[in-house]
C-alpha cells in the first residue's frame, strides 16, 4: 500500500505543474489561440517564484511577483497577437524564447552568474494531516478545484459563452456586443495567473530549485494536453495527469527493465504517448480538428 | 502606376516586396548584424581574444560555470580580452568558429565531443589561431594548431564505485545520468567495476533523466531509487544534479557523490562526496600553456587521475555534518580508495573504458 501511495505522490507531483499550465493553454485555445508560449510563461513563472523567495524571504510575496510577470508576459503576446497582427504561432514561440532567455539573464543580473538559484523554501506544503501525501505542496490540493473552476467557467457561464464565440466565430461575438480581442486579453492574462502557479509548483512544490531552462518541454506537453483533451478543461486535466503518469512509469521501468530494455526507448515513452494521445483524440473526439477550428483569430 | 494603397493597406512599393526579398533581406540584416554584436572581435584581435564556445549551457554549477570563471580570473591575471559564447544548435558549431578565426582570435577553446568535427574542418583554415578541444578525442592525423583533451573521468567514478560499496548499507547502489551517451555509460560501468571490486554481490542500478537541466526529474529518480532501498547515488547529470541531492536531503542515510566541490553546500549531510573533473583547472592548464610562445599544436593531452583535474573527494561539510555512523564507515573505506587510486596509477589496477550499457 505505501508503494501505491509513493507512485501516487509521485504522478501527483510531476502532474500537477502540467495540469495548471494545461489550463492556461485551454482558456487560452478557447479564445482561439494556440498558445505556444506556454513554456515560455512557465518558466517566468518557476524563475520569479524562486527569485521572489530568495530577494523577499516570503512565498506570498514571490507568487505575487511571479502572477504579475507571467501575466505581463501573456499581455505582451496578447499585443504582439492582436495590436501587431503577428501569427499566434510563431508569437508563442518567440515568447518562449524569451522567456528561457529572459530569465537566464534575470539570474546572471540578479545573482552575476548562471548557476542554479536554491531557495531557503518552497510552496508550504500540506503537512502531516495527509498522512502519505503530506509532502505535496498545497497547490497539489487546489488544483481539482482550480480544474472543476474552469470547466465551470468555461463550461457553465456567460462568460464562457462569450469566450467560445470570440475564439470560434468572433464576428458572432462582435455581433452581440462582445469584443473578441478584449475577451483574449481576458483569457490570457489569466492563463498568466495559472502558467505563474504551474511554473511555481515545478521549481518550488517539491524542490526550492530554479535552474536554466528547467521546464525541459513542459509547457509543450500541455499544449499537447490540451490538443488531447480537445480543449475541454477536465479532459485536459486528465490529459496531463496522464503524460504524468506515463513519464512516472518511464522512471519506474528504467529502475526495473534498465538492464534489459535501452534507456532510450524507456525514456520516450512520455513523448510516444503523447503522440498517440493526439492521434486517439483526433479519431476519437475529433480533438484536432476541433482545436483547428478554433484557431482563427481574425475577425471575418 | 497608381500609387494607392492596395487591399492590404500598403503602398504599391512595399506590396511590390515579395516574401522572399523580405525574408531575405531580414536573414542578410540579421547576419550582418549578430556578427556585429556578438563579436566585435577585429578590434580586440591584437590584443588577444581568447573565446570559449560552450555546447552546455553555463550555471550547471560545474563544467562550464567552473571553465567560465576561471577564464575571467586568467584574463583579469593576464590582460587579455575573452568571450564566452554559447552554441546551443549543433549547425552553427562551425559557422561560430569560423567567424572567432576570420575575427583573428588568438586561442579558441571548445567543449565537449560535439564539436569536434566542427574543430577538425575549422582548424586547419585558421592556422594562426590556437585551438584547443576540452573533452575530445585524438585526431588522427594530428592538425599542427589544434590540441584535443580527453578526461578519464570514469577513473573517479570507478573510486567512487570502490567507496560506496563500502560506506552503503543496503548495499544497492544508483547511478543518474543526464543522457545516455558513450562517456556518461563508461562512467556507470566503470563505477559497477568499482562496486563488484569490493562486493561482487552489490546491485547497481542506473537511470536516465533525459537531460541535463532537469532538476524536477532528478528529484523524481533519486526519490524512486531511494524507496527501492537504494542508498549511495553517484550523480552524473549537471543541473540536473540539483534535483537528486534535494530528495536526498530529505531522506536520512542518503548519500549522494555528485560532480563539483561547489554541490558540498547543498547538501551539507547528503553530499558525501564528488567525483570531481575540474574543467576550470583544466581550462586554466591549457590556455596558460597556449598563450605561451613554445606552445605546440598536433596533440592530443590524456588527463588522468594525478592530474589535479579528476579525482573522488571526500566533502568536509559531511564529515562535520553528516550522520556519525556513516562518517566513521567513510573513513574505514577511505585506506581501500587511496589504495585503488595508487593501482591505477602504477598501472596494477585496470579500469575497463566499457561505452557500452
Amino acid at each position: 500500500m505505501t508503494e501505491f501511495h509513493e507512485f501516487m505522490v509521485a504522478i501527483l507531483r510531476s502532474g500537477t505543474p502540467l495540469v495548471y499550465v494545461t489550463m492556461a493553454g485551454v482558456i487560452a485555445q478557447r479564445a482561439g489561440v494556440w498558445h505556444l508560449g506556454l513554456e515560455g510563461v512557465m518558466i517566468v513563472g518557476a524563475c520569479a517564484t524562486i527569485l521572489g523567495i530568495v530577494l523577499t524571504g516570503s512565498f506570498a510575496a514571490a507568487i505575487v511577483i511571479a502572477c504579475v510577470l507571467c501575466v505581463a508576459a501573456s499581455v505582451l503576446l496578447w499585443f504582439v497577437i492582436e495590436k501587431l497582427g503577428a501569427n499566434p504561432i510563431i508569437a508563442g514561440l518567440g515568447l518562449t524564447g524569451l522567456g528561457i532567455g529572459g530569465t537566464a539573464l534575470a539570474v546572471q543580473a540578479l545573482f552575476g552568474s548562471l548557476a542554479a538559484v536554491t531557495a531557503p523554501f518552497g510552496v508550504p506544503r500540506l503537512g502531516a494531516a495527509f498522512g502519505p501525501y503530506g509532502a505535496l505542496s498545497i497547490f497539489v490540493l487546489m488544483m481539482p478545484f482550480v480544474v472543476w473552476g474552469m470547466w465551470v467557467l468555461l463550461c457553465r457561464t456567460r462568460f464562457g459563452l462569450r469566450l467560445a464565440a470570440a475564439g470560434e466565430h468572433p464576428l458572432a461575438a462582435r455581433s452581440v456586443g462582445t469584443d473578441p480581442a478584449r475577451v483574449r486579453l481576458i483569457a490570457l492574462a489569466a492563463g498568466g495567473v495559472l502558467c505563474a502557479i504551474g511554473g511555481a509548483e515545478l521549481a518550488a512544490g517539491g524542490l526550492t530549485i530554479f535552474a536554466q531552462n528547467m521546464t525541459a518541454g513542459r509547457g509543450f506537453m500541455s499544449f499537447a494536453a490540451v490538443i488531447f483533451g480537445a480543449g475541454h478543461p477536465i479532459a485536459a486535466a486528465f490529459a496531463a495527469m496522464f503524460f504524468s503518469l506515463v513519464g512516472v512509469a518511464g522512471i519506474r521501468l528504467q529502475l526495473l527493465f534498465g538492464a534489459s530494455i535501452p534507456h532510450d526507448v524507456l525514456l520516450s515513452l512520455p513523448y510516444l504517448a503523447t503522440i498517440l494521445g493526439v492521434w486517439i483524440s483526433g479519431r476519437m473526439r475529433g480533438g484536432a480538428k476541433a482545436a483547428t477550428e478554433a484557431s482563427e483569430l481574425r475577425d471575418y | 502606376m497608381s500609387n494607392k494603397p492596395n487591399a492590404n493597406g500598403l503602398g504599391a512599393p512595399l506590396a511590390r516586396l515579395s516574401r522572399r526579398r523580405f525574408l531575405a533581406a531580414t536573414a542578410g540584416v540579421s547576419a550582418v548584424v549578430g556578427a556585429g554584436t556578438t563579436f566585435p572581435l577585429a578590434a580586440r584581435a591584437d590584443a588577444g581574444l581568447v573565446a570559449l564556445v560552450h555546447t552546455q549551457a553555463a550555471g550547471d554549477s560545474g563544467p562550464i560555470d567552473s571553465m567560465m570563471g576561471r577564464l575571467n580570473q586568467l584574463s583579469e591575471a593576464q590582460g587579455f580580452e575573452t568571450r564566452a559564447i554559447y552554441a546551443q544548435d549543433p549547425a552553427t558549431y562551425e559557422t561560430v568558429l569560423r567567424t572567432l578565426g576570420d575575427a583573428g582570435a588568438s586561442i579558441v577553446l571548445g567543449t565537449f565531443p560535439v564539436i569536434s568535427e566542427a574543430f577538425k574542418a575549422v582548424a586547419p583554415i585558421y592556422p594562426d589561431t590556437r585551438w584547443i578541444q576540452l573533452f575530445g578525442d585524438a585526431v588522427d592525423p594530428p592538425i599542427g594548431n589544434l590540441v584535443t583533451v580527453s578526461y578519464d573521468y570514469y577513473l573517479g567514478c570507478y573510486l567512487s564505485g570502490i567507496f560506496a560499496a563500502h560506506v552503503s548499507q543496503s548495499k544497492q547502489i544508483g547511478f543518474i545520468g543526464g543522457i545516455s551517451i558513450p562517456p556518461i555509460n563508461a562512467d556507470f560501468n566503470a563505477l559497477q567495476a568499482g562496486v563488484h571490486a569490493v562486493d561482487p554481490e552489490a546491485s547497481v542500478t542506473a537511470a536516465f533523466a533525459g537531460s541535463f537541466q532537469d532538476p524536477a526529474k532528478g528529484y523524481e529518480i533519486a526519490s524512486q531509487m531511494f524507496l527501492d532501498g537504494i542508498d549511495y547515488i553517484q550523480t552524473d547529470s549537471a543541473a540536473t544534479d540539483g534535483g537528486i541531492i534535494q530528495a536526498a536531503n530529505e531522506r536520512e542515510g542518503a548519500m549522494v557523490s555528485a560532480l563539483d566541490p561547489a554541490q558540498y553546500p547543498l547538501g551539507p549531510a547528503s553530499v558525501i562526496g564528488v567525483v570531481s573533473l575540474d574543467f576550470g583547472q583544466s581550462l586554466h592548464n591549457e590556455t596558460s600553456a597556449a598563450l605561451g610562445a613554445d606552445w605546440q599544436g598536433g596533440r592530443h593531452v590524456p588527463t588522468g587521475l594525478g592530474s589535479g583535474v579528476i579525482d573522488f573527494l571526500r566533502s568536509p561539510l559531511y564529515q562535520e555534518q553528516g550522520p556519525a555512523a556513516i562518517v566513521a564507515r567513510s573513513d574505514e573505506a577511505w585506506p581501500a580508495v587511496e589504495a585503488a587510486r595508487a593501482g591505477i596509477l602504477d598501472g596494477s589496477v585496470s579500469v575497463p573504458f566499457n561505452t557500452e550499457l
